[in-house]
């Protein structure tokens, strides 16, 4: 049995502060329900992988009847959220679906907090099944980014096979650097949808970064069980699978990316 | 009911666990967390900043931290004590002129009040070198025997072939299970 999910049309992100920070436009603090705005930024910096490939991240503890009502976290709303000065993980956890637009803009990542690697692996077989890196912003130069969509980077798509839904086990990595200030608090909750469904959500205190460092995560999970008719479903409909991440530096929102997930790819 | 023992019960649904994985710098404290999860070793650099890695084992959630250990970082290590139930000290032993910097730095952890509650287990990693110190050597040179503050236990270890890590790190688990998991 092979994995080779293709991991060619993952795109690694980019995101550059300095490139982005005039540039509020289509991050959607205003209220605009323009749902087109954070799948644009299918471009840049792609770095395309020869290995056998799927996604990062899905790392998630898996909680059952993730209704929000359910585990006690006041229902909310994007409208809302996107009207209040500062979002909070509370906040996000009551969402019910996954979001129209990003819920802060690019230069609120005041601690220049940056994704340099995402893998994936098969914990039965150790196979790594999708890895990809991008340069540390230093050595990516200057170029012509004023070009670039300033949501290039938050947004990453994966492009699996059939097989990839039917893993046991494994093991997300993601590695980030921060910049010349400590992080006191730093918390990741990330939230994966197949249409109104939550499938997954994820939650996780990194705590305290050191200034300028680099830092790894592994987590190493077990699938949550699909239906059948669930997984027919999210191969029948690629991209309608989809996440949030939300990244919080002492409870306030710093960093939303997001991606989506095909699981029609070729054997 | 204290606090404590309502901490307890918390930890107890949850079955969670966190290490912190510490030591010298060169000590193999990385080495020693990919090879525990089945990681390529071949390609391992200076950690300038942490890994952790979360899993499952043996019915507990395991949050395992490595937090690099050269000299600029050491300060930082105390970022990393809260809630610490296991702390493992990676030496390398075949580095016989750094024993005593490596015996300091742990003496000083031990007087951490945040890991009081800390089980300690010492790996004396890299027994697979022909000039490793022995376990013994390494128990030795590190005063273990004069710790009464923590429940504690050294395992020559090679991170590069595995040997003894599995044993190791369920020795600390049973340890840990035994204080938090069992009646108040």
């Amino acid at each position: 049995m092979s994995y080779s999910c293709i991991g060619t049309e993952a795109v690694c992100n980019s995101q550059d502060s300095s490139s982005s920070s005039a540039q509020r436009s289509g991050t959607s603090k205003s209220n605009n329900p323009s749902g087109g705005s954070g799948r644009s930024a299918e471009s840049s910096d792609h770095q395309t992988q020869d290995t056998p490939t799927p996604k990062p991240l899905v790392a998630m503890r898996v909680k059952k009847g993730c209704n929000s009502t359910e585990t006690g976290v006041p229902v909310t709303t994007e409208e809302e959220l996107l009207r209040k000065p500062v979002i909070t993980p509370e906040d996000v956890l009551g969402l019910q679906k996954i979001t129209e637009n990003y819920l802060c803009s690019p230069d609120e990542n005041v601690y220049s907090i940056d994704f340099t690697r995402f893998k994936i692996r098969d914990m039965e077989t150790g196979t790594v099944l999708f890895e990809i890196t991008k340069p540390p912003a230093a050595e990516r130069g200057q170029g012509d980014k004023k070009d670039l969509d300033p949501n290039a980077g938050r947004f990453v798509r994966y492009q699996f096979t059939p097989a990839f839904l039917r893993l046991r086990q494994v093991g997300a990595t993601v590695e980030f650097t921060v910049g010349d200030k400590p992080i006191n608090n730093f918390r990741m909750i990330e939230r994966h949808y197949f249409r109104e469904q939550l499938l997954k959500s994820f939650d996780f205190e990194f705590g305290f970064c050191i200034p300028s460092s680099k830092n790894t995560c592994e987590h190493i999970y077990e699938f949550p069980p699909l239906s059948e008719e669930i997984m027919r479903e999210m191969i029948l409909h690629p991209y309608d699978t989809q996440s949030d991440s939300f990244y919080f530096v002492d409870n306030k929102l710093v960093m939303h990316n997001k991606a989506d997930y095909s699981y029609s790819g070729g054997p | 009911m204290g606090l404590l023992t309502i901490l307890k019960k918390m930890k107890q649904k949850e079955r969670e666990m966190r290490l912190l994985m510490l030591g010298l710098d060169n000590a193999g404290k990385t080495t020693i967390l990919k090879k525990f999860n089945g990681e390529d070793v071949s390609t391992v650099s200076p950690t300038l900043g942490f890994n952790i890695k979360t899993l499952e084992h043996r019915g507990y959630k395991l949050n395992i931290w490595d937090v690099g250990g050269q000299k600029s970082l050491r300060s930082y290590w105390r970022n990393y004590f809260e809630s610490t139930d296991g702390l493992i000290w990676v030496v390398d032993s075949a580095d016989r002129l750094r024993l005593e910097d490596c015996r300091q730095e742990l003496s000083s952890l031990l007087l951490e009040e945040r890991l009081a509650g800390a089980t300690l287990l010492v790996f004396a990693n890299k027994q697979d070198l022909p000039g490793a110190l022995s376990k013994d050597a390494i128990r030795e040179g590190l005063a273990l025997d004069a710790i009464k503050s923590h429940h504690w236990c050294i395992m020559g270890c090679s991170a590069v072939t595995g040997e003894s890590l599995l044993a190791g790190v369920d020795w600390l688990l049973d340890d840990i299970a035994a204080r938090i998991f069992t009646a108040d």
